[in-house]
């Protein structure tokens, strides 16, 4: 790596650490398209820092600032996160910040599949509800910069594309014309699957990715993990592809006496695999406008189709 | 042109691809002039696309709005799931079977 990077790299993590420290040679770690994420060690710190990608435009995510904040506000509340270190407002000359980096997996599929992760996957669906009760009930005005996000603003992120998408045109006036009474809102990941946790052999380890927080009704926080493409190939489990969904709901309603019913995960469902499916457009276009050149983001416009087709299945299946 | 990236758009994206991140660490010399004539073929598939006709999607766009304004009569959901069965086919044929 050139060399200003590095001394760059040096002084941020003096002032996160608050002492003089040598740091290792940092290492771009893969898959951080709207942000970069270095591994870098100092002083016996296990660290990461994470810094802005060039060229994002950050319409409906968190900039990095407040995403250090509702990364200290979850800390706080005592939600397992990666100990958050310092914001550096210039690090050669992108914002960044400096958190811990936890040890364990990430990768969804791996996550759903590997032998010794099993006992983690008896776990994670009631791990994954006590921690999601507990970033709920982080109140809204420690994160006061949040905003709320409603079924229109996927309309508006689908009208940006201009391309014909029947399919999710049926899933959003479903989701219109069946709309539940609205729930107050709470402070929400608004990530919050397998593939943005991080799992060791004993279970959840930390929640990672708080960049699309916001305020929401608590079910679609809740539902969002049960989205097929979640379950990273094992279909069976409905939720994340490791476990029931009965036992995570009723954990979730034990800790914070929501109640929320079955039916309104399947209506938040079907919202995510809507979400999901615009998203897949999203990610096309970054390549498509030239943003971010990657064949991995191309191919999702055609992959949106699998998203596509799972609504036009959960629409079926509700209508019936 | 209904369907992004297009067949010639997805050629375009792995030429990048194949010329400026696999081609620059190809060291072996018969490996690299391989490359070299699978970009040359590549090329041939970008720019037999580009002579396509473009599709018309004025049905699909028309289907679109149609359910946008919440005209949905019954048989809406069979048309649009058949069409969508019809793109997956091309994208990713092996994904149906994951509905038994």
């Amino acid at each position: 790596m050139i060399a200003e990077m590095r001394e760059a790299m040096q002084a941020a993590v003096a002032q996160a650490l608050g002492r003089a420290v040598e740091i290792s040679e940092p290492v771009l770690l893969a898959g951080g398209a709207s942000k970069e994420a270095w591994a870098v060690d100092a002083d016996g710190e296990r660290l990461l820092v994470r810094r802005a990608a060039v060229g994002v435009i950050h319409r409906h995510t968190l900039s990095l600032a407040h995403e250090f904040e509702v990364l200290e506000a979850a800390y706080e509340a005592g939600v397992k996160v990666p100990r958050p270190f310092a914001y550096i407002a210039d690090l050669a000359g992108r914002e960044a910040f400096v958190m811990e980096r936890l040890e364990g997996e990430t990768i969804g599929r791996r996550i759903v599949q590997r032998p010794e992760l099993e006992a983690a996957r008896a776990v994670l669906p009631l791990q994954l509800a006590e921690e999601l009760a507990k970033v709920h009930a982080i109140p809204a005005e420690r994160v006061p910069f949040l905003t709320g996000a409603a079924i229109e603003r996927m309309v508006e992120e689908l009208d940006e594309m201009d391309e014909p998408h029947p399919a999710i045109e049926l899933g959003l006036w479903w989701l219109r014309e069946h709309r539940p009474s609205p729930r107050p809102r709470v402070v929400s990941h608004g990530d919050y699957r397998i593939g943005n946790v991080v799992v060791d052999e004993h279970g959840l380890v930390g929640l990672l990715d708080w960049e699309f927080a916001h305020l929401d009704d608590p079910a679609r926080d809740l539902s969002f993990g049960l989205v097929r493409a979640w379950r990273f190939g094992v279909d069976a489990k409905r939720l994340g592809g490791i476990g029931e969904v009965k036992p995570y709901l009723e954990r979730y309603n034990e800790l914070t006496g929501f109640d929320i019913r079955p039916e309104e995960l399947d209506y938040w469902e079907l919202a995510g695999n809507v979400a999901w499916a615009i998203g897949c457009q999203t990610q096309a276009q970054r390549h498509l406008s030239g943003l971010d050149r990657s064949v991995e983001l191309a191919i999702l416009g055609r992959l949106g189709a699998e998203v596509e087709y799972e609504i036009c299945h959960l629409v079926e299946r509700a209508a019936a | 042109m209904s369907e992004r990236p297009t067949a010639q758009e997805l050629a375009e994206a792995i030429q990048e691809f194949l010329a400026g991140e696999i081609l620059p660490t190809l060291t072996d010399q018969r490996l690299r002039f391989r490359m070299l004539v699978a970009l040359n073929a590549l090329g041939i598939v970008y720019r037999e696309l580009a002579a396509l006709p473009a599709e018309d999607d004025a049905a699909l766009r028309a289907l679109a709005r149609r359910i946008r304004a919440g005209d949905v009569p019954a048989g809406t959901l069979a048309v649009v799931k058949a069409g969508v069965e019809a793109r997956l086919r091309i994208a990713s044929p092996h994904y149906l079977e994951r509905y038994g």
